[in-house]
C-alpha cells in the first residue's frame, strides 16, 4: 500500500487534501499501467484522470481500506476497457498500418532521423501494439495485467472477482491467440527481440 | 527447445521489452487542477440533474394528491348513475302522469248479473 489505511478512510468521509493525497500517491502507477494498457500517450493523462474521477464518486463505495489498491486497479481496467472499446468505434490512422519504408519516410517528413534507441522502443510499442490486437480489449487488458505489469493470479482474482482457473483458462486462450499472431508475424520468425 | 518454447519466451522478452519501452510518464503539472476542475463539472451537473428529478418528483405527487381529492369528492352526475334503472323510470314518470295509468277494465257482465 502506497498510503494508509486511515488516509483512505478520510478520503472516504469526504476529506478533500486526503483524497488529493491518495492521488498524488498513486497517479504514477496508474499513469505507468495505463501507457501499457491502451498504447496512445497522448490519451493517458485523460484516461488517468476519468480513472480518479470515478474514484473521488465512487470512494463511499468501498467496504474496507484493505481492498483499496485491488479496487482501484478494477477502476483502472474499466476505464481503459472504455476507453479501447471508444477506440475500436473510432478507428484512427495509426503508424502501426503503414509499411516500414512508410513509417521512414514519415519519420523523415517529421524532423528528420530519431535516436536508435527511440526508434526501438516505437518499433517494441507498435509490435506488441499490433499482436494484441488479435485479442478482444478484455483480453489485452488481462494479458497486460498479467505479463507486462507482472501482477498475480491473486491479485488479478481479487481485481476481476472472479476464481482463478476461471483466469487461468482466460489467460490461456489469450496468450495462445498471441502466440498465433506472433509466430505468422516477421517478428515471430527473428531469433531474438533483443535491441 | 521446440518451436513453441521458443516463442513463447520471445514472446516474454517482447512483453519486458514493451514495459521498458513504455515507462509511466511524468504527470502534467496540471494534472491535479484539472481533476478538480472535472470533479467539479461533475458534481455540478448531479446537482443540477438531482434538481430537476426532485422537482419531477414534486409535480408527480402534487398532480397525484389533486387526483385524488378530485376522486374522492362526490360529484352530483355520480349520484344519477348510482340510481337503478327502475328508480330512474320512476323518477321520470310520477303516478299521476296518465299515460302509465293503465286503463280501467269494466267488465259489464258481472255487473249485470
Amino acid at each position: 500500500m502506497l498510503v494508509d489505511f486511515e488516509l483512505i478512510k478520510r478520503a472516504q468521509g469526504g476529506d478533500n487534501a486526503a483524497f488529493n493525497e491518495v492521488v498524488l500517491a498513486y497517479r504514477k502507477r496508474i499513469l505507468g499501467t495505463i501507457t501499457r494498457v491502451i498504447a496512445r500517450p497522448e490519451d493517458v493523462e485523460d484516461v488517468a484522470q476519468e480513472v480518479f474521477l470515478r474514484l473521488y464518486f465512487s470512494l463511499d463505495q468501498l467496504r474496507t481500506p484493505e481492498v483499496f489498491e485491488p479496487w482501484l486497479y478494477r477502476l483502472t481496467v474499466n476505464a481503459a476497457y472504455d476507453y479501447l472499446r471508444k477506440q475500436r468505434r473510432r478507428p484512427e490512422f495509426r503508424m502501426s498500418d503503414l509499411s516500414e519504408q512508410q513509417v521512414l519516410m514519415a519519420d523523415a517528413v517529421a524532423g528528420g532521423k530519431v535516436e536508435h534507441e527511440e526508434q526501438y522502443q516505437k518499433k517494441i510499442r507498435e509490435s506488441v501494439d499490433a499482436l494484441l490486437g488479435a485479442v478482444s480489449e478484455a483480453d489485452r487488458i488481462l494479458l497486460m495485467l498479467k505479463e507486462v505489469e507482472g501482477l498475480s493470479l491473486k491479485e488479478l482474482e481479487k481485481i476481476y472477482q472472479v476464481n482463478e482457473n476461471a483466469l487461468k483458462v482466460r489467460l490461456f486462450r489469450a496468450r495462445q491467440r498471441v502466440l498465433k499472431a506472433f509466430g505468422a508475424s516477421p517478428k515471430g520468425k527473428e531469433p531474438a527481440t533483443a535491441g | 527447445m521446440n518451436l513453441r518454447g521458443s516463442q513463447d519466451d520471445q514472446l516474454n522478452a517482447l512483453f519486458q521489452a514493451y514495459r521498458d519501452a513504455c515507462p509511466a510518464p511524468e504527470p502534467d503539472v496540471n494534472f491535479m487542477p484539472h481533476l478538480w476542475r472535472r470533479i467539479e463539472a461533475r458534481q455540478n451537473s448531479a446537482f443540477s440533474f438531482r434538481r430537476m428529478a426532485n422537482a419531477l418528483v414534486t409535480a408527480a405527487l402534487a398532480a397525484t394528491m389533486l387526483l385524488g381529492v378530485y376522486t374522492a369528492v362526490p360529484h352530483n352526475k355520480a349520484a344519477d348513475y348510482s340510481m337503478t334503472y327502475v328508480e330512474a323510470l320512476a323518477d321520470a314518470n310520477s303516478i299521476d302522469t296518465p299515460d302509465i295509468v293503465a286503463p280501467v277494465r269494466l267488465d259489464l257482465s258481472e255487473a249485470s248479473r
